[in-house]
C-alpha cells in the first residue's frame, strides 16, 4: 500500500533498481530479494534498537509524570532544586526552587522490569520468575511468527488473539475427551502432539476465514480479524460457561487435563508451568518457517504476493490462494501457541486469556517480520511481560506500563524515517532510505 | 481499503445498487416486524418486534451511535485526505478517559468534553506527525495509536484513581431536564391527545436524549457541508484523490492532511468523551468501554461510502443492532445466551464488510505524498 515514494513508476523518486515489473523472471527476483534482505538487516536492527531505546526513554518520563499525578507520603525519587532563569524570564517548567519529588522511581521500575524477570539466576537458575519469562517467551514466539508469516504475504493478521483463543479452547476440550483412552508415557507421546495438531487446525481454520474474506470479497483483513477477536472471546466465554464448565470450580474454566496429557516440564519443577521442550519446539518452528519462506516455492509465492501482487500474479502465482494459505498458516501458528498455553501453562482452558496475540504483533514488527528474529524479540517481550508482574508486586507503578511501551515500540518501528533523519544529522549512519521499513505490504518491499 | 494486493480497488458500479438493496431490506424487515407487532403481539416475533420498537431501544441506539458516528466522521476526513486513520479506536479511548478526568478536575461535563477533545486532538497530532512528517506506514502507526491508548488510559486511571475504572462524575442532563427555556418545556408539554413529544411511541427518544445526540446530528450535517460545499472540503478530497494536482494548484498537501487528521482527532474527542460522560465513568479493563467502537466506525463509513449522512445511517444500523441485543439480554425474550448475543454487532460488521468490502477508496489513501520542492 504505502509507496513511500518508491512504489509506482511515476513515484516522485522512482528509478529504483528492479521496479518489479520484470518480476516474471523468477531467478533474478529471488536474487534481488535476498540481496535486499542482507542489505537492510543491519539497518533494521538499528531501527528496532533505536525504537526500543526511545520507547524506554519516553516510558521513563511517563513514569515520572505519573509519579507527579498520584499522591504518596514519601517521594520515591527526587530531583534536587534547580533554578534556571534567562535574565528576568524564569523558565517555568525547567526550574523548580525546592527539591521536586516523584512518587515513582523510574530507575527502580526499569530495574524490576528487566532484571526482575530473571529472578535470582545465580542462586536458583530454575526460579519461578525466570520460568514465567521462558513460558511467556515460548508462546510469544508462536504468535510473533504467526504475524510475521501473514505480513510476508502482505496480509496484516491482527487476529492472532482470536486464533490463539480458538486453538487453546479446542485443544483443552478435544484432548480432555480423548485423554481417558491413554495413559502414562504413551499418553504424553500421543496426546501432546495431538493437542498441538488440534490447536493448529482450529486456529488455522479461524485464520483462513478472514484470509478467504480478503482474497475473494476484498474485506479488509485488519477489520475482520479484529472483529473475529471479539467474536472468539465471546464465543469461548459462552462455550466455557455453558458447555464445558468444570462443575467443581467457581472460576470460568474447563476441566483439568490429566498430567500425562501435558507438556513434560523436564528441567523445571512441575508447577512452574514451563517446558524447555515447548521452547525448543517454538524455536524449531521459527526456523522451519524461515526456511519455508526463503527456500521453498510456497515461500517464494508468499513473499512475492506481499511485495508485488501484480507481478506475482503475472508470474503465475495464484494470489488469492496464497493469501488464504498464508492466513491459514498464520492462524495455525497462533493456534499452536494457544495449544501450548493450555498444555504447558494452564492444564485447562480459562477465560481471560492474556494479550499474546497483540504482543505477537509487536514481536513481529520489532523483528522486522523475520521469523528467526522473532525468537529474540519474543524473549525481550517475555522479559517485559514477566517483569511487569515483578513491577506490579514490587513497586506501586501500575503494570499497564508495559502496554504503553508495547504501543510506543510499534509506533517507533513504524517510522524508520525518523531515525534516518536523526542518523543523517548525527552522521552517515543510515545511507539507504526506505529500506527495512515495516509495512503492511510484506515488510521487505522496494 | 489498503494493504497488499487487496488494495487493487475495483470500481464497482454495483456497490450503489447493493447499498440500495440493503436499505430496502432493512426497511422491509422493519415494516414486517411492525405488522407482526400489531397482528400477533404475543408471538415470539411479536415480542421481538416489541423490543425493537420500544422507546428505550431507540434511546439506547441513539446513545450508542454517538461515539461511532463521531469516529466515523473523523475517519471520513482523514481517509478522504489520504491518511487512513485506523487509530480511531485509540483516540476514542484516550478521549473517554480524559473526558472523565477533566470533568472530575473541573467539575462540569462540558469542561470534561473539552478535555477529552484536547487529549484526542493531541494524540491525532502525534499520529499526523508520524505519518506525514516521518512517513510511517499508516496502518501500523494507527495500530500503535490504538495500542498506546489501550495501555495509557488504564495506566492513567490506575495512577490517578487506584483502579482501571474511575469513580463516577456528573453526567449530561437530558433535553427535558436541561432547563433550556421553551425547548425543555416544549418537549414535555402535552400537545395532541394528551401526548407530549417525549411520550411519542419510538420517536419520543429523539426528544429526551442527551445534548451529545443533538451535537452528533449537527456534526453530521456540518461534516457533509464542509466536505462537499467548501474549499477546504475540495482540498481534502483532492489531497486523497490526486495530491499532485492539489500541489500543482499551489495548496500544500501535507497542510491539508494535517488539518484533516487533526479534525478526525477533534471529532473522536467528542465521541469518546460523550461515551464516558454519558455513563459518568471510564471503564478501563479488557478492551476498555470503547470495546471496538472505533473499528465499527471504520466499517460504518465504508458502508456509508465516505458520505457523512450515509455513515450516520450505517452507524444507526450497527448501534441499533447493539441496542437490540442489550434489550434482548435485559428482557430475556429469546433463549440465546448473552455472550452469543453480544457478538451480533461484530458479526454484522464482518458480513457488511464482506458484502461492501470493495468500496472505492480515495486513490492516494495510504500513500505518502512528497512534494518535489524539498
Amino acid at each position: 500500500m504505502s509507496d513511500d515514494g518508491t512504489g509506482g513508476p511515476d513515484g516522485p523518486d522512482g528509478g529504483d533498481p528492479g521496479e518489479g515489473s520484470d518480476a516474471g523472471v523468477r531467478g533474478s527476483v529471488v536474487g534481488w530479494l535476498s540481496r535486499l534482505a542482507r542489505a537492510s538487516a543491519a539497518e533494521r536492527l538499528f531501527i528496532s534498537g533505536s525504537a526500543l531505546v526511545l520507547s524506554v526513554v519516553i516510558g521513563f518520563f511517563i513514569v515520572l509524570a505519573a509519579g507527579r499525578m498520584t499522591t504518596c507520603d514519601t517521594a520515591a525519587f527526587a530531583l534536587p532544586p534547580r533554578v534556571i532563569s534567562l535574565g528576568p524570564v524564569s523558565l517555568g517548567p525547567f526550574s523548580w526552587p525546592a527539591s521536586m519529588g516523584f512518587c515513582y522511581d523510574p530507575i527502580n521500575v526499569y530495574d524490576r522490569l528487566f532484571l526482575g524477570a530473571f529472578g535470582n539466576l545465580a542462586a536458583d537458575p530454575l526460579n519461578g520468575q525466570f520460568a514465567t519469562t521462558l513460558s511467556e517467551t515460548t508462546i510469544l514466539v508462536f504468535t510473533g511468527v504467526a504475524v510475521a508469516v501473514a505480513f510476508k504475504a502482505g496480509v496484516f493478521n491482527i487476529g492472532g488473539q482470536g486464533q490463539l483463543v480458538v486453538g487453546a479452547l479446542s485443544t483443552a476440550v478435544v484432548v480432555f475427551a480423548v485423554a481417558p483412552l491413554l495413559s502414562g508415557v504413551v499418553g504424553t507421546l500421543v496426546l501432546v502432539p495431538f493437542g498441538l495438531a488440534v490447536g493448529a487446525v482450529a486456529g488455522g481454520l479461524y485464520g483462513a476465514l478472514p484470509g478467504a474474506l480478503k482474497a475473494y470479497a476484498d474485506a479488509n483483513e485488519v477489520i475482520t480479524t479484529i472483529m473475529l477477536n471479539f467474536v472468539a472471546t465471546a464465543v469461548a466465554l459462552y462455550l466455557t460457561q455453558d458447555v464445558f464448565q468444570d462443575p467443581d470450580s467457581f472460576a470460568t474454566q474447563t476441566r483439568a487435563l490429566p498430567s500425562y496429557a501435558r507438556f513434560p516440564s523436564l528441567v523445571f519443577p512441575d508447577r512452574a508451568g514451563v517446558s524447555l521442550l515447548a521452547l525448543a519446539l517454538a524455536v524449531a518452528v521459527a526456523v522451519a518457517v524461515a526456511y519455508t519462506l526463503t527456500r521453498t516455492s510456497f515461500g517464494y509465492d508468499v513473499r512475492t504476493s506481499g511485495l508485488q501482487p501484480e507481478a506475482a500474479e503475472y508470474g503465475g502465482v495464484d494470489a488469492a490462494r496464497t493469501v488464504v494459505a498464508s492466513m491459514a498458516l498464520s492462524g495455525a501458528l497462533a493456534g499452536v501457541g494457544g495449544a501450548v498455553y493450555v498444555l504447558m501453562v494452564l492444564g485447562n482452558f480459562q477465560t481471560g486469556v492474556p494479550d499474546y496475540g497483540f504482543d505477537g504483533i509487536t514481536v513481529s514488527i520489532l523483528a522486522g517480520n523475520n521469523p528467526v528474529g522473532a525468537v529474540g524479540a519474543a524473549l525481550l517481550f517475555g522479559v517485559l511481560k514477566s517483569g511487569s508482574i515483578v513491577v506490579d508486586v514490587g513497586t506501586n507503578v501500575p503494570p499497564q506500563l508495559v502496554g504503553v511501551l508495547r504501543g510506543l515500540i510499534v509506533l517507533f518501528v513504524a517510522m524508520p524515517e525518523f531515525f534516518r533523519m536523526v542518523g543523517r544529522r548525527v552522521g552517515d549512519v543510515a545511507p539507504e532510505r526506505d529500506r527495512g521499513a515495516v509495512a503492511t505490504d510484506g515488510g521487505e518491499r522496494e | 481499503m489498503s494493504a497488499g494486493f487487496g488494495s487493487r480497488v475495483r470500481e464497482r458500479a454495483g456497490g450503489a445498487g447493493l447499498r440500495l438493496y440493503l436499505a430496502l431490506g432493512v426497511v422491509a424487515a422493519l415494516v414486517a416486524l411492525l405488522a407482526v407487532l400489531l397482528v400477533a403481539p404475543d408471538s415470539t416475533a411479536g415480542q421481538f418486534a416489541a423490543v425493537l420498537f420500544a422507546n428505550s431501544t431507540f434511546a439506547s441506539a441513539l446513545r450508542l451511535s454517538v461515539p461511532i458516528a463521531f469516529a466515523a466522521l473523523g475517519g471520513i476526513f482523514a481517509e478522504k485526505s489520504g491518511v487512513i486513520n485506523i487509530g480511531l479506536e485509540g483516540l476514542l479511548i484516550i478521549a473517554a478517559f480524559a473526558g472523565i478526568y477533566a470533568a472530575d478536575l473541573l467539575g462540569s461535563p462540558w469542561l470534561g468534553l473539552l478535555g477529552g477533545v484536547a487529549a484526542s486532538t493531541l494524540f491525532a497530532l502525534l499520529f499526523a506527525v508520524v505519518c506525514i512528517e516521518f512517513r510511517a506506514d499508516q496502518i501500523i502507526a494507527g495500530l500503535a495509536v490504538w495500542l498506546i491508548a489501550l495501555g495509557l488510559a488504564p495506566f492513567a486511571a490506575q495512577v490517578v484513581y487506584g483502579s482501571t475504572n474511575t469513580p463516577r462524575v456528573a453526567t449530561f442532563a437530558t433535553l427535558p431536564t436541561m432547563g433550556i427555556p421553551v425547548v425543555s418545556e416544549g418537549v414535555t408539554a402535552e400537545l395532541l391527545f394528551g401526548y407530549a413529544l417525549v411520550d411519542l411511541p419510538f420517536f419520543g427518544a429523539l426528544f429526551s436524549a442527551t445534548p451529545m445526540v443533538y451535537v452528533m446530528f449537527a456534526a453530521v450535517v456540518a461534516s457533509w457541508w464542509t466536505l462537499n460545499r467548501t474549499a477546504f472540503g475540495r482540498h481534502v478530497r483532492a489531497s486523497g484523490e490526486n495530491p499532485k494536482a492539489l500541489d500543482t494548484a499551489g495548496v500544500s498537501v501535507s497542510r491539508v492532511r494535517y488539518a484533516a487528521v487533526l479534525l478526525s482527532g477533534v471529532l473522536c474527542g467528542f465521541g469518546g468523551a460523550a461515551l464516558s460522560l454519558s455513563l459518568g465513568q471510564f471503564i478501563g479493563n479488557g478492551p476498555t468501554m470503547v470495546d471496538g467502537k472505533g473499528f465499527i466506525a471504520i466499517v460504518a463509513y465504508l458502508l456509508g461510502n465516505y458520505n457523512a449522512v450515509g455513515a450516520l445511517l450505517s452507524t444507526l444500523l450497527f448501534a441499533g443492532l447493539d441496542a437490540l441485543q442489550l434489550t434482548l439480554q435485559a428482557r430475556d425474550v429469546i433463549q440465546v445466551p448473552n455472550s452469543l448475543v453480544r457478538t451480533i454487532p461484530y458479526v454484522s460488521v464482518i458480513v457488511v464488510l464482506t458484502l461492501f468490502g470493495r468500496t472505492r477508496t480515495p486513490d492516494a489513501a495510504g500513500d505518502h505524498y512528497e512534494s518535489g520542492e524539498e
